[in-house]
C-alpha cells in the first residue's frame, strides 16, 4: 500500500491531468486534425460555423 | 520409409490453420495445445462480435436513440476525407426534457485512432479515443470532464477478438490510489455457427472496504443467412431483456425488444417493437411500445448537403406530445473546383 505522501501526490497529479484533458482535449483533436488533413483548411473556416 | 521425416503427413488438408505455436517443440503441453488449436478452427466458427455490440442491429432500428424534440441544427464541415477530419456546431432550442444548448464537435479519424471530443456551452466536455493496436485489438477511453464536482467519468477499457470469441476488459473512473470504481469484464464464445453464449462480471468498490460483483448471462443467435438475429440477456437481479431483430428486405428493417423486471419489490415489463425503412433519400423510423408511445422520425435528405428531420411522439397514457424538426447542413470544406466532378452531379443544362 502506498503512502500516505504517495497517495496526496497521485491525486494531485490525476487532478492536474484531469484539468488539463479539460481545456486541451478538444484544442489537440483541432490541432492533430489541422496538421494532418489534406488538404489544409484554412482556419477561419474551421473555427466559424458560417465561413 | 525410414528416411522419410516421421512428423510429415502426405494428405494434409490445406485448410488447417498454421499452429499456433511451433509444431517442432516437443513438449506434450504444446501438441495437445495444437490439436486443440486445429480442431477449433476446424469447426469454422466466426466471431461473435462484442458484447457491447450484442443489440446493436436492434438500436439502430429503434428511434430511441435517435429521438429528440424542440428544434435541432446541426452544421457540419468535413474538413478533410483521407484522414477524416470533420467539426460540427449543434445548436438546440426548445425541448421539454433539455433546456437549449450549443454544442462543438470535432473527429479525427485514421486507419488506427478515432479521436472526438465535443464541449457544450457549459464547458462540459466528452472525448473519445479508440486506438486499433492491430485487427484484433482495439483499446478505447472515454471520459466526461466537467467544471463541476463530482460529474467527471473516465471509462478506460480493451476489447480483444478471438478467432471465435470476444474478450472485453472495462474500468470505470478506476482510482489508482484506494483502487475503487466499476470494474466490467465480459466474454462471448461462438458455440456453433449460429449459437454464442457469454457472460459479463460486474465488480462494483464505491469504498476501499467495500466490493460487490454481480454476473450477467447472455446468449445471441445469428439466423444462418445472417438476416436475423435474437439476444437475450439475463441479469441476477432479475432483468431479462430479449431481442429481436430482422431484415425483411434490403431497406425493411424490424425489431423487438421485451425488458422485464421480476424483482420482489418492482415487477415490470416493457415491449417495443419498431421498423426502419431506409429509402433513396430518406430514412424512416416508426416505433410503438407498451407504455402508450407511439413515435416516428423521418430524415429526408433532400440534397447532398442537406437533409431535414422531423420528429413526433404521442404518449396515450399521459396524453401528451412531443415535436422536433432539426436540418442538419453539410459544407465542405474544398472549393466547388476542388472538387472536381467526383462528388457533385453536374446539373443538367436548362
Amino acid at each position: 500500500m502506498p503512502s500516505e505522501e504517495t497517495k496526496e501526490r497521485i491525486i494531485k497529479a490525476v487532478e492536474l491531468g484531469r484539468t488539463v484533458l479539460h481545456y486541451g482535449w478538444i484544442p489537440l483533436i483541432i490541432y492533430v486534425g489541422y496538421t494532418r488533413s489534406n488538404p489544409q483548411p484554412s482556419l477561419i473556416k474551421l473555427i466559424s460555423p458560417l465561413a | 520409409m525410414a528416411s522419410s521425416p516421421p512428423l510429415l503427413t502426405p494428405v494434409e488438408p490445406p485448410q488447417l490453420s498454421p499452429y499456433p505455436l511451433q509444431p517442432t517443440s516437443s513438449s506434450p503441453l504444446a501438441s495437445l495445445y495444437n490439436r486443440f488449436a486445429s480442431w477449433r478452427s476446424s469447426l469454422g466458427l466466426s466471431n461473435p462480435g462484442t458484447v457491447e455490440n450484442l443489440t446493436k442491429e436492434v438500436k439502430s432500428t429503434h428511434l430511441t436513440n435517435f429521438f429528440f424534440d424542440g428544434a435541432r441544427a446541426d452544421l457540419s464541415k468535413s474538413l478533410s476525407v483521407n484522414p477524416i477530419f470533420q467539426v460540427t456546431h449543434s445548436f438546440a432550442l426548445g425541448s421539454q426534457t433539455s433546456p437549449p444548448s450549443y454544442n462543438f464537435a470535432a473527429v479525427f479519424a485514421n486507419d488506427k485512432v478515432f479521436l472526438q471530443g465535443n464541449v457544450d456551452h457549459d464547458g462540459n466536455v466528452n472525448g473519445r479515443l479508440n486506438q486499433g493496436w492491430s485487427q484484433s485489438n482495439v483499446s478505447k477511453v472515454q471520459g466526461q470532464l466537467s467544471s463541476q464536482v463530482g460529474h467527471s467519468m473516465l471509462q478506460a477499457e480493451h476489447d480483444y477478438l478471438g478467432q471465435d470469441y470476444s474478450v472485453n476488459v472495462k474500468a470505470i473512473n478506476p482510482s489508482p490510489t484506494d483502487l475503487t470504481g466499476i470494474y466490467i469484464g465480459s466474454y462471448l464464445q461462438s458455440v456453433t455457427k449460429n449459437l454464442a453464449l457469454g457472460f459479463e462480471t460486474l465488480y462494483q468498490r464505491p469504498t476501499p472496504d467495500m466490493a460487490e460483483s454481480q454476473t450477467s448471462y447472455l446468449a445471441k443467435y445469428t439466423g444462418s443467412d445472417k438476416n436475423w438475429i435474437a439476444t437475450a440477456q439475463l441479469q441476477p437481479a432479475g432483468i431479462v431483456q430479449a431481442t429481436y431483430w430482422q431484415k425483411l428486405s434490403e431497406k425493411v428493417e424490424v425489431a423487438a425488444e421485451l425488458q422485464l423486471i421480476a424483482a420482489p419489490a418492482r415487477r415490470d415489463a416493457i415491449a417495443t417493437l419498431g421498423a426502419k425503412y431506409d429509402l433513396r433519400m430518406s430514412t424512416f423510423r416508426a416505433q410503438l411500445d407498451s407504455t402508450g408511445k407511439v413515435s416516428a422520425l423521418l430524415e429526408q435528405r433532400f440534397a447532398p448537403a442537406f437533409s431535414f428531420m422531423v420528429s413526433g411522439e404521442i404518449d396515450h397514457f399521459k396524453n401528451a406530445a412531443k415535436v422536433g424538426v432539426g436540418v442538419m447542413i453539410e459544407s465542405p470544406s474544398m472549393t466547388p473546383e476542388e472538387m472536381g466532378m467526383m462528388q457533385m452531379p453536374v446539373p443538367p443544362a436548362p
